[in-house]
């Protein structure tokens, strides 16, 4: 019983890491109905900033915040330089797109930092508390806590502040937005601003636990696309409990499923992907897309 | 006076195709103007030249000021609401939060949008009502409603309506077109009103342009139009 709660306790800590990623995906697939394939490769390269920063001295809870400022510039000028060009182009020149993209920034990545797995620091210790008779390290406590706050203040920011309505209003109803003044091209770039930084805190999360290299999300985005898809890709609210969903699902059949282990976790987020397809794939927050012939 | 709407020559189409073949048209500030014609006339697309949706040749000045090369979010804030075909309610938001993106830009104050709003309500109690419900549950008179109550909190100098009477029961249209005729005399707010009801848009309005395939056929005063038996018979088809 123990260690099923410890197992559950840090199923949630890594949903909180697949959640925020997760969560970037949807922004962006509600502005524009796009699955954003580099938005892994942005976390990663902005966790490399994080990094920079930290070996340089800064302290971490300076370089965390200045990292999602730059994630956030970073984003945006993705979407004004990379995305905006081809904007109207066909679904599947920008799935190209952002594919180019993901390889074009995990080699530069490569190019400027190298393939050697660094240790990245975690500002909470390995130690464990005991929490309801389950032994917790802090260190998942302190994930669930940064993701936690996170995901509340995106939620506050797109529920309760006018930008947040506009931003909304230009995802769901672009002509009819430009219409009330709204600048929606703006609230675009703004979206992956938002995705960008969102991104960066699952990278800065997860690289204490996995080790910084050019290709450390490959595996935290698939997770995260498990998560995005059962929360029903469009629903904000749907990728943060399809994150938690997803860890939990993915940390319990590590321990318990024997087969499984630590090598087919990620084969269970695949199944838990197909199984949403096949079974609702809507999700379980995603409306029934009505399209009109 | 100078119009506070000059539309001058204007052409215009989507791709090859040309629509407006030199449409010239005005309305005055304050005025209510009818621009009707059959299906396919151009009237909505006079519309969506107005607030930027395509581009055009000729010109199309508002409060003296061309509107040229600018774009839609820009000429909706220097005073044009534009309730479009369709009447472009953002059905995943609350009828609130519709009627909040309609005050969005505004720079007066928080009070002065409250005391809109509340005129709002008392215009359209239903949507008072309904503030809390997503705007999709709305009826089809009650999301024109909405969209008229969003571009009137947009305190605009001129509101382009296109077809407020579609789909709507004729008591509804009755009590809605009432309305902005309160809205345009309390607040000396100009109207273009496009309309396949002739016979009600000809009764509001001062002024009226019946559109041809691209072209206005016939303009006059309201009351002229709406006594030319001849007229009647051939454009307006009643």
């Amino acid at each position: 019983m123990q260690e099923f709660l410890q197992q559950i306790v840090s199923g949630i800590a890594s949903g909180g890491i697949f959640a925020s990623l997760a969560l970037a995906l949807v922004l962006i697939y509600n502005a524009m109905g796009l699955v954003n394939f580099a938005q892994g490769e942005m976390a990663m390269l902005a966790t490399f900033i994080a990094f920079t920063l930290v070996d340089h001295g800064v302290s971490y809870w300076i370089a965390f915040p200045v990292t999602l400022v730059v994630a956030f510039a970073g984003g945006i000028l993705v979407q004004r330089i990379v995305i905006r060009p081809v904007e109207r182009a066909p679904i599947l020149t920008l799935v190209i797109v952002t594919l180019g993209l993901a390889t074009l920034v995990n080699g530069v990545a490569g190019f400027i930092f190298g393939y050697v797995p660094r240790s990245f620091p975690s500002p909470f210790s390995a130690q464990t508390v005991n929490l309801l008779g389950a032994f917790v390290s802090y260190r998942d406590l302190g994930v669930i806590g940064v993701s936690t706050v996170v995901l509340l203040l995106i939620y506050l920011l797109l529920q309760r502040t006018t930008i947040g309505l506009t931003m909304r209003a230009a995802a769901h109803h672009p002509e009819a937005s430009r219409l009330l003044g709204v600048h929606v091209s703006w609230m675009l770039a703004l979206g992956w601003g938002l995705a960008s930084a969102v991104g960066a805190v699952s990278g800065i999360m997860v690289a204490p636990i996995l080790l910084l290299e050019p290709n450390m999300m490959q595996t935290i985005i698939i997770y995260a696309f498990a998560a995005a898809v059962l929360g029903g890709i469009e629903s904000p609210l749907g990728a943060v409990v399809g994150g938690l969903i997803v860890g939990v699902t993915v940390n319990l059949a590590g321990a318990y499923i024997p087969f499984v282990g630590g090598d087919l976790q990620l084969a269970v987020a695949l199944a838990i992907i197909i199984a949403v397809l096949v079974i609702k794939p809507n999700g379980l927050f995603g409306r029934p897309s009505v399209r009109r012939v | 006076m100078s119009a506070l709407l000059e539309l001058e020559d204007v052409r215009c189409g989507y791709g090859p195709t040309s629509v407006l073949h030199g449409v010239s048209l005005a309305v005055p500030e304050g005025g209510i103007v009818s621009l009707l014609g059959a299906n396919g006339a151009g009237k909505t697309t006079t519309l969506r030249a107005i607030t930027g949706g395509l581009r055009w040749l000729g010109e199309i000045r508002f409060a003296g000021r061309s509107l040229r090369r600018m774009h839609t979010e820009d000429i909706v804030g220097v005073g044009i609401a534009h309730v479009p075909e369709g009447r472009g309610i953002l059905t995943e938001l609350t009828v609130d939060e519709n009627l909040k993106l309609g005050a969005h830009r505004r720079k007066d104050g928080a009070t002065a949008v409250r005391k809109d709003y509340d005129r709002v309500f008392e215009y359209f109690p239903v949507l008072r009502e309904r503030r809390n419900l997503s705007a999709s549950t709305l009826s089809g008179g009650e999301q024109q409603m909405l969209a008229i109550a969003r571009a009137m909190l947009m305190q605009p100098r001129l509101m382009l309506l296109d077809e407020p009477s579609l789909g709507l029961a004729p008591l509804v249209v009755r009590s809605i077109f009432e309305i902005i005729r309160t809205f345009n005399q309390a607040d000396h707010v100009a109207v273009l009103l496009v309309e396949q009801n002739a016979r009600l848009a000809l009764e509001m309005s001062t002024d009226a342009y019946v559109l041809e395939v691209g072209r206005v056929a016939v303009k006059g005063a309201s009351a002229e139009l709406k006594g030319n038996e001849s007229v009647r018979r051939s454009y307006l088809g009643y």
